[in-house]
């Protein structure tokens, strides 16, 4: 780990575990991560608490944090303003991953995006989280939705299984579209410079 | 007999079954009329989901939803009853949208069918809607309440450029500014913050909203 690295935290939602792990392999970036997981998105404010809880305990050591998440809870904006601490561009994961102008027409088209981990919790989401079931689910996703798109990333195998299940369940096709993982990789290198920039600053 | 469908009505509404609930107005529609049905059982029994809605955490996304298709579902039986040359008494034009960038148009949709239901003439623009377009379309029509809705913090600051565009056009006081979506829930100050008028918990409560925004813009 070089100094730079040794200076810099990764708070990152679990949902990009394979994404990031990848990232760092092939950048050999030596960083230290402590995942969040995404499940903690069903309570923002359980989100909130836990991020405030572990944003304090590496400022505290002096860290400057990278945080690896959308605007996934109403006072993410007071946690990405402190002081040494960055969040990639992108209101949630889909759009992290695909940049805003592609997230935003393809909203426009009706798209509802899957990633791998939500993939294999849909039920619990849907069903037990939403209570969503038979034909009001059907109803509810049609209503808001045209279709399901999976974003693969290339890392985990796609979950067919679970995107035929789901698109049953919601009677919505799908489709499986791969994205490159150089957006997110821009939005950490630019995010890591801006912290470590305001570092060098501080110290002057 | 009223206060037994009533209950078995709002017990439909709660268990998210949409076709026994029309079943239940259908029925007794037949010997009265679609339009006695909304005031003597929905519009009692959505007053009653409304009130659990807004002290209860309980009240699922499915609950929420399903209550609106069954308003909605009610409401074009009754309007079908209309005879095709009386127009329909409406409470005034409002415009509403989901705000620039902002795509969650679940809490939008519940709006629209719950003002249409309590009898005002809707203008929904969809989702991400910019500034401008809203307020073109309330000077339009003469809407007096322009309704924006944004589930998070990151879209919710665009309802600042509305606030904007209300005030550099000369129309403060005059058009009212709603806002609403979970964020504003989560945190109330953010109301005031992003120049709004006033916020509603939930989709039910919207007409109230609009009922007092309305009075206050007509006042000037």
């Amino acid at each position: 780990m070089n100094e730079t690295e040794h200076k810099v935290v990764f708070i990152a939602c679990s949902i990009f575990k394979s994404e990031l792990e990848e990232i760092k392999k092939k950048s050999a970036l030596n960083i230290s991560v402590r995942y969040v997981p995404s499940m903690l998105h069903m309570s923002p404010e359980g989100l909130n608490l836990r991020l405030k809880s572990l944003l304090q305990e590496e400022l505290a050591r002096s860290k400057k944090v990278v945080l690896l998440f959308g605007d996934c809870h109403p006072y993410m904006h007071e946690q990405e303003s402190l002081p040494g601490v960055c969040r990639v561009e992108g209101m949630n994961c889909p759009e992290i991953l695909l940049g805003h102008t592609r997230y935003s027409s393809m909203r426009m088209e009706g798209s509802f995006f899957l990633m791998a981990e939500w993939s294999k919790r849909w039920r619990e989401v849907f069903k037990e989280g939403l209570g969503l079931k038979g034909k009001t689910a059907k109803d509810f996703m049609k209503d808001m939705h045209d279709k399901l798109v999976y974003l693969d990333t290339g890392l985990l195998p796609v979950p067919m299984r679970e995107l035929e299940e789901m698109s049953d369940y919601s009677g919505l096709p799908y489709e499986i579209m791969s994205v490159s993982l150089e957006p997110l990789l821009a939005e950490i290198r630019r995010c890591m410079e801006r912290i470590l920039k305001d570092d060098i600053h501080t110290s002057d | 007999m009223a206060d037994d469908i009533l209950e078995t009505f709002f017990q439909y509404l709660l268990q998210t079954k949409r076709e026994p609930a029309n079943a239940i107005i259908d029925e007794w529609a037949k010997e009265r009329s679609y339009r006695e049905a909304v005031f003597k059982i929905l519009e009692p029994a959505l007053v009653r989901f409304g009130e659990k809605w807004s002290t209860e955490e309980d009240v699922s996304l499915a609950q929420g939803y399903i209550a609106a298709k069954i308003a909605e579902d009610i409401m074009t039986k009754a309007a079908m009853e209309r005879p095709m040359d009386v127009e329909p008494e409406s409470k005034g034009p409002v415009v509403i949208g989901n705000i620039e960038d902002d795509y969650h148009a679940l809490g939008r949709k519940l709006v629209v069918i719950f003002l249409r239901s309590a009898g005002w003439k809707v203008y929904d623009l969809g989702n991400d809607v910019i500034a401008g377009d809203l307020i073109d379309k309330a000077v339009q029509v003469g809407a007096k309440v322009v309704g924006a809705s944004a589930m998070m913090y990151t879209t919710a600051v665009n309802v600042k450029k509305l606030r904007k565009e209300i005030d550099s056009r000369g129309l403060s006081g005059r058009v009212k500014l709603a806002v609403g979506g979970a964020v504003f829930n989560l945190r109330p100050e953010l109301v005031g913050e992003v120049g709004g008028d006033g916020t509603a918990r939930n989709a039910l409560a919207v007409p109230e909203l609009m009922e007092r925004l309305y009075d206050e813009a007509s006042k000037g």
